[in-house]
């Protein structure tokens, strides 16, 4: 007994005990829930059955059912909509942005370190504020249209199918678009600038210097990014909660939000752990791309 | 072009580029200040003919605004500490050494780290249901949230472990420290202001936290202010001046931190997501 506290003071033992209490932590409040998930999703789990363990085994049912129902498929092309339109739109302005930053000037590190308020905020809010702005009759986006003489008529981005998603979908990007863009200039800054001056004795232009020396460079970070991308959004709820509520008639739902609306609104927490279940498959996969793109950093 | 002429040109781009970025944070503001009728003009005004600043009383007695910033305060500091507590020696840990081991942990941290909320709600509430911890509501969104935020934390924390030398710490070890002292003393003392910053991101995270909140908090007088936006904000609401001014009260703390410590927060955040 001792020698554990004496190794706990003064060896290895502390090196275990700093790792291991917060490994169990992690394993009890993540791991154990995430085996839970899976058992769950082959039990019929409700109101009633919610305090026990031993509870109804339905096999593969909830998967079956789940797939039958009709707004399955729209929920997941949603989803799919939802992860492809934020992810091109935030890369494509963030990169965009960072290129112009990456010009330096006086200045320039302070503004564009101020962009990164749109990702500090609570997410409630930002669906708030762009709520207000994306209203229908009153919306300033949508009087900002008017006058620029893109729309005749005022488009009602929250209650009309059509647009319901991309509300989402704009708020979104707004809202990840700086974060992309200060990752982006990081991996810009550690291109060495011989490269440039090497391409520009050789009279390379601009455009040809971007397709032939900063893509190529920024190769993993830009895969690291996207990967970000895609678990950032997968993990994106606020917003819906704040502007579109998944509505009208599911129009803008999508799968993480549907997960938990089964679950804590249709009280069918064993269909919602399913749902749970195949979205975490793909998150995992999106995440081991991200880990393989920044394995220089892990291995250091 | 001169220099100068082109480093102001430079400027005035990046200006307008940021104002129109900010535009919405500035359309919280200006929305907040308007009266109920001036608030649907058409077209909307950009400026307040008259400042409504009683709007800012009326929404936190109304909405009890005091109690909901009093829960999220409670919970982001709950949350902070817990993970402080367990991630800054997790961090160390996997910063000192390069083994198989650090490795497959630092694997399982960032497959950790992913995990969407919204989908680790359902299994965390029938478990804590289970074992009677949502009698404790905050506590148990606190442990939630831990869980959450913690791989976060340890990935940030341990880049600045990184670039604290390691030589400092075993000329103390040869001074007669334990391993303990040469760790509080030393090792900590050091990477201070890195692990200040990271906690910092995850209070503001926390402070903002909703799925967790939204779904384990019943008893209205123990939700945080997230959750009461949300309540705040039916579906055929009009009063967007009044929802406005208590976004307002509930941001600006946030934003004021953010704008003080942007350039170390900036730099903390770019160190640890990649490099």
């Amino acid at each position: 007994m001792r020698r554990i506290i004496a190794s706990v003071r003064d060896g290895r033992g502390f090196d275990f005990v700093l790792v291991g209490v917060p490994f169990a932590f992690l394993f009890a409040l993540a791991g154990l829930p995430l085996i839970y998930n899976i058992l769950m999703s082959f039990q019929e789990v409700d109101m009633f059955s919610l305090g026990s363990f031993i509870r109804p085994f339905v096999g593969i049912d909830n998967y079956v059912a789940l797939f039958r129902q009709p707004e399955t498929w729209p929920i997941l092309t949603n989803t799919l909509i939802f992860v492809v339109g934020s992810i091109a739109g935030q890369f494509v302005i963030g990169f965009g942005l960072a290129l112009f930053f990456w010009t330096s000037f006086p200045g320039a590190s302070w503004l564009r370190g101020l962009f990164l308020v749109s990702w500090v905020m609570p997410g409630l809010v930002v669906g708030a504020i762009w709520n207000w702005i994306l209203s229908g009759d009153f919306g300033v986006l949508n009087f900002f249209l008017r006058e620029s003489g893109l729309i005749t008529a005022n488009i009602f981005w929250r209650s009309d199918p059509n647009f319901s998603l991309w509300a989402v979908v704009i708020a979104n990007i707004w809202l990840g678009t700086s974060f992309n863009m200060i990752l982006l200039s990081v991996g810009l800054s550690a291109i060495p600038g011989d490269l440039y001056e090497a391409a520009d004795m050789d009279g390379a232009n601009a455009w040809q210097r971007f397709w032939t020396i900063t893509l190529p460079m920024m190769r993993s970070t830009i895969g690291a990014i996207i990967a970000l991308g895609l678990i950032f959004t997968l993990q994106q709820f606020d917003l819906f909660a704040a502007i579109t509520d998944g509505g009208p008639n599911n129009s803008s739902n999508v799968a993480q939000y549907w997960a938990w609306d089964l679950s804590f609104r249709q009280y069918d927490f064993g269909r919602g752990a399913t749902i749970s279940v195949i979205m975490t498959v793909f998150v995992m996969f999106a995440a081991a791309v991200y880990v393989r793109s920044t394995r220089h950093e892990v291995r250091g | 072009m001169s220099e100068t002429a082109r480093n102001r040109l430079m400027l005035m781009i990046a200006l307008i580029m940021a104002a129109i970025y900010l535009f919405p944070l500035y359309w919280m503001y200006v929305t907040s200040l308007k009266s109920g009728s001036e608030m649907f003009a058409n077209p909307p005004s950009f400026l307040p003919s008259s400042a409504q600043w009683q709007t800012f009383a009326f929404v936190w007695e109304s909405r009890n605004l005091g109690r909901y910033l009093w829960n999220s305060t409670v919970i982001a500091f709950g949350s902070v500490a817990l993970i402080a507590v367990l991630g800054t020696g997790c961090a160390y840990v996997l910063a000192r050494y390069r083994n198989v081991w650090v490795d497959l942990g630092l694997f399982l941290i960032l497959m950790l780290q992913v995990l969407p909320a919204s989908l680790m709600v359902t299994p965390i509430f029938v478990g804590f249901t289970q074992v009677g911890l949502l009698d404790y509501p905050r506590l148990a969104v606190i442990l939630a949230i831990a869980a959450k935020s913690m791989p976060f934390f340890v990935v940030l924390v341990r880049a600045t472990f990184m670039a604290v030398p390691m030589e400092l710490e075993e000329a103390a070890l040869v001074d007669g420290n334990s391993r303990v002292g040469a760790f509080f003393n030393i090792v900590l003392p050091l990477a201070r202001n890195g692990i200040l910053v990271s906690a910092i991101l995850i209070f503001m995270q926390a402070f903002g936290e909703f799925v967790y909140s939204k779904s384990m908090i019943q008893d209205v007088s123990l939700q945080p202010a997230s959750v009461g936006l949300n309540s705040f904000m039916g579906p055929n609401t009009s009063e967007w001046n009044n929802i406005m001014a208590y976004a307002t009260m509930y941001v600006t703390p946030i934003l004021a931190i953010f704008v003080l410590l942007q350039r170390r927060i900036v730099s903390g955040l770019t160190s640890g997501a990649l490099k």
